[in-house]
């Protein structure tokens, strides 16, 4: 019947919010490191609809920003978005509350280097292409994919 | 002829060296010359991702500290990692006090000056951001001035439509770099009508072309190539041109990729722009390097062959 209706009930549970995690250590530690204010978002989405790699992503910068705001660390970490951001600054540049999104997802990328979840290595390039690519896209890779 | 430091980097230095042989010669058609630093290293390619990451300032820092050592106040770049990085880090250095003590504490620790540091006539001295770091194409614009490149062309490049392509570091974020406007930016049009080409307005001119995700995420980088390259051909463009080493690598040897991956693709030839420059300037075409380019350039040089040389007096 739910179905019916367009109702069916989502895949992913609710999440459950509570003080600790509202305003908690996580979206601190976000704020501290990036030096940005995360509850300066009013979630326009002007930075998901300008993104050159939302159809790349899981979930939409403007949504991660807002799963800090509510401290879901876990689902942002696992998730595909913090990988591909190719911080190209487009968001940055256009979000109307002035907060360096790109300095939040590096921020990100970072707190999930640090609980080990190391996204490309050494091994998952093959040589021929390393051989080719220049060099500030290795090196930049390196220095935003993995430990 | 006057002497401008110049920090090659790494890609040009070898596997883009056609951009830093192009900009070495025209810049000497135009009177003043690319005086490389007399030792350099990386500069890092991308800034630290978060302030914590003290260390990654570090090279970057080493590098500006020797051009203001060596008494001088400007730095040219051509890549544009290497202007968003050098021009970030002088930005960091600059306005915030924590990060430029930390900067110089390590810069102290590192020199073999260390020693004189006690003395009360120390050659150290912090660094404070005294450098300015300039892109080729700012300096071009602000200090010689697009006028006197037209004025000097051997080569007019009339009937040639060129698409600009800006891609994201070179002017963003920016209120650190501050080249042009971000969402609107001129500098390379103009640069394009002072070779009197026609520059073409497209859609996606300043749009991300994948960057680094060309080796972590090949398909995605692919897929932002095809948007920009068609939308360069839709709007009648004959050739790109670019200014970085990676956004040539990505438009145009992913081209060969894009061919398999869309069937109705066409190649477009991608130019850097100091082989335009060059070529306008009377550099022989065996200079170029054109050889290293995927995408086959004779369709877009035949069309500037039709104008001829132009001879000036």
């Amino acid at each position: 019947m739910y179905k019916k209706l367009g109702l069916d009930p989502p895949d992913n549970p609710p999440i459950r919010l509570d003080r600790t995690k509202v305003r908690g250590e996580f979206g601190l530690q976000v704020d501290e490191l990036s030096g940005q204010h995360l509850f300066a978002c009013y979630q326009c989405g002007n930075c998901s609809s300008g993104c050159p790699l939302a159809q790349e992503m899981d979930i939409l910068p403007s949504r991660i920003i807002r799963l800090a705001q509510l401290g879901q660390k876990e689902e942002i970490i696992q998730s595909k978005t913090i990988w591909i951001c190719a911080s190209c600054f487009q968001c940055t540049v256009r979000c109307p509350k002035g907060i360096d999104i790109q300095a939040v997802m590096d921020t990100l990328r970072q707190i999930a280097l640090d609980e080990g979840v190391d996204h490309f290595g050494p091994d998952q390039i093959d040589s021929k292409h390393a051989a080719e690519v220049p060099q500030p896209g290795l090196v930049g890779v390196y220095r935003k994919l993995s430990t | 002829m006057a002497k401008v430091a110049y920090y090659p980097g790494c890609a040009l230095n070898e596997r883009s060296s056609h951009l830093d042989r192009s900009a070495r010669d025209a810049t000497e058609k135009l009177g003043f010359e690319l005086d490389e630093l007399e030792s350099w290293t990386c500069c890092g390619a991308v800034p630290p991702v978060s302030k914590e990451r003290i260390m990654n300032l570090i090279a970057p820092s080493r590098i500006l500290k020797d051009v203001r050592d060596s008494g001088r106040d400007m730095l040219i770049t051509i890549c544009d990692f290497c202007y968003n990085t050098l021009k970030r880090t002088n930005f960091s250095i600059r306005t915030d006090d924590i990060i430029r003590k930390r900067v110089n504490a390590f810069l102290a620790d590192d020199t073999p000056t260390r020693t004189y540091l006690e003395e009360e006539k120390s050659p150290w001295q912090e660094y404070e951001g005294e450098v300015k770091v300039v892109h080729l194409m700012e300096y071009l614009r602000d200090e010689l001035g697009y006028a006197v490149i037209t004025e000097k062309l051997k080569r007019s490049l009339k009937g040639l439509k060129i698409a600009p392509y800006y891609g994201c570091v070179m002017l963003r974020p920016f209120d650190e770099i501050q080249l042009d406007n971000p969402e609107n930016p001129t500098i390379m049009e103009d640069f394009v009508r002072a070779l009197e080409a026609e520059p073409v307005k497209y859609p996606y001119r300043t749009e991300c072309c994948g960057s680094y995700l060309s080796v972590s995420s090949p398909d995605a980088s692919t897929r932002l190539c095809y948007r920009i390259l068609s939308s360069a051909m839709k709007n009648g463009a004959d050739a790109i041109v670019v200014s970085c080493p990676l956004c040539f690598y990505n438009l145009d040897s992913r081209q060969k990729v894009v061919l398999d991956a869309y069937p109705d693709f066409k190649t477009i030839p991608v130019f850097y722009f100091t082989q335009l420059l060059s070529l306008a300037l009377g550099v022989g075409m065996d200079r170029q390097g054109f050889e290293r380019h995927y995408v086959d350039v004779s369709s877009a040089l035949e069309k500037i062959g039709n104008s001829g040389e132009r001879d000036k007096a």
